[in-house]
């Protein structure tokens, strides 16, 4: 297991990680709320820092899909701003964290980048436990790889609770294929997602396009999951103790980080 | 001219007094011509020359046909024997040949008969190939988790870098700096760690409020 302390300093999070606004979905032809600003008790939990246990909060990603289309690179232009013409298999799995500030309290997104390659799926299928999230990938220039999303999927939601991770159909490459194919393209990938109950979005690591806004997408709609969980939990304890400064004693215990400092990876 | 029919009237006794399962001479005009064998070619000169026999009004013309004809059948008799000949060539080749496969086959080091007996699911790894696979599933599990771990711990040490490069230490140190300075020439060593520790928490306090 990896434990990182957080007795650790850490910079303020850049502006473009900062997310006042609910971010907008791609397509309503396949997207996952409609919603274009954050739950009410989550927006009021956020103001009053009342955020308790999910003052550090970590979410995880896992971001699966057919070798070669592209997840890494979509990761990269992401994380690292960056997009490398050559092609390098990945290696079982790699993983990226990326800070953000949603709604005034800091958040994290643990992304893990899987092999898509056959031969390391034994090995990638194992980090696939405990995703808030699950982005299925695949290039719009090739077609196949759309038709395998269902099976990468299958084989993400086999490790996870029913229900309990939101999932996205990513469609990369966008600046390789002309707006007619790519709209064509679009009509089945957005029948693909209704069926996969997924969200749906076309990008380019390339150029860049949509991309940032996709993560954002992904990281609000993780963080106001993660919070109502959290508060969930919280009135839930309160109810059966019935005592009702308890959160506020949660709200203490931001003065000593180290008790929920742990990032739940692996 | 004269000795044919003899030879033909004693071929005729010997069959009758033989038994009848053996087939008679005009048996082999019926057989193909490619299982034709040298005794077939006599058989048939004993029925051409009986038939001769029978157009005796003529002689003089009979004799040089009788002549052609055995000619004829002469050569017929040659190519028999030509391709059985060939055949028999043939049929050493290829025996030859089996052996020297054999031979090959057990000159072969071991691995490469192994490889005809092996299961489906069976690998054949060259031990010279400096790119071969030689580690474990769970090596590379081992590997990647190590590597996880490491890249974990330098992402902190980036972020922490990171703060010192901004300036956000320094600003720090300029407000502690005098204090610490106070501590190790005036005060005792355990006020200025209680001052300091509340400086870590306040600054953790102050970047978790995402300022």
């Amino acid at each position: 297991k990896m434990k990182s302390s957080l007795m650790h300093l850490v910079p303020p999070v850049s502006r473009d990680r900062i997310i006042s606004h609910f971010p907008k979905w791609y397509t309503p032809e396949a997207c996952l709320q409609f919603k274009d600003h954050f739950h009410a008790q989550v927006r009021s939990a956020c103001q009053q820092r009342n955020t308790g246990t999910v003052g550090l909060k970590i979410s995880k990603v896992v971001v699966v899909g057919d070798l070669y289309v592209g997840k890494t690179s979509l990761i990269n232009r992401f994380c690292k701003d960056s997009f490398d013409r050559d092609y390098k298999a990945t290696i079982g799995v790699d993983f990226e964290i990326e800070r953000f500030e949603i709604a005034g309290v800091p958040y994290n997104l643990q992304i893990w980048d899987t092999a898509g390659q056959e031969k390391f799926k034994c090995i990638a299928s194992a980090y696939y436990r405990g995703a808030e999230v699950i982005i299925t990938v695949f290039d719009l220039a090739d077609i196949q790889t759309l038709d395998h999303t269902k099976q990468w999927l299958e084989d993400a939601l086999r490790e996870n609770e029913p229900g309990s991770s939101f999932i996205f159909l990513v469609g990369t490459k966008k600046d390789l294929v002309s707006g007619a194919a790519c709209e064509r393209t679009e009509l089945d990938a957005i029948r693909f997602a209704n069926e996969m109950q997924a969200e749906y979005w076309s990008v380019s690591a390339k150029t860049g396009e949509n991309v940032k806004e996709f993560f954002s997408r992904v990281a609000a709609l993780a963080f106001e999951q993660s919070m109502l969980k959290e508060l969930e939990k919280s009135y839930g304890r309160m109810a059966q103790i019935g005592a009702g400064n308890l959160i506020r004693i949660e709200g203490n215990s931001l003065e000593t980080p180290e008790s929920n400092a742990q990032a739940n990876c692996c | 001219p004269q000795e044919l029919p003899l030879e033909a009237e004693d071929h005729q006794h010997q069959e009758e007094g033989e038994e009848k399962e053996e087939p008679g001479p005009e048996n082999a005009f019926e057989k193909s011509p490619f299982h034709l064998t040298a005794e077939d070619v006599y058989d048939m000169s004993y029925v051409v020359g009986r038939e001769l026999l029978t157009i005796r009004s003529e002689p003089s013309r009979t004799a040089q046909l009788q002549f052609k004809i055995v000619r004829i059948l002469e050569m017929l008799e040659a190519l028999v024997n030509e391709s059985n000949l060939t055949v028999e060539e043939l049929k050493m080749e290829r025996d030859n040949l089996k052996k020297e496969v054999e031979g090959l086959r057990k000159e072969c080091p071991a691995g490469k008969a192994e490889q005809l007996s092996l299961g489906p699911d069976k690998m054949i790894i060259d031990l010279t190939d400096p790119n071969r696979p030689r580690f474990t599933l769970q090596e590379l599990r081992d590997v990647l988790q190590e590597r996880n771990q490491l890249k974990a711990q330098l992402l902190i040490a980036q972020e922490e870098l990171q703060c010192c490069k901004s300036g956000l230490i320094s600003q720090k140190e300029d407000q502690a700096g005098p204090v610490q300075k106070e501590s190790t020439v005036c005060n005792p060593s355990g006020s200025s760690k209680t001052n300091e520790e509340k400086t870590i928490i306040k600054r953790l306090f102050f970047f978790k409020s995402g300022k």
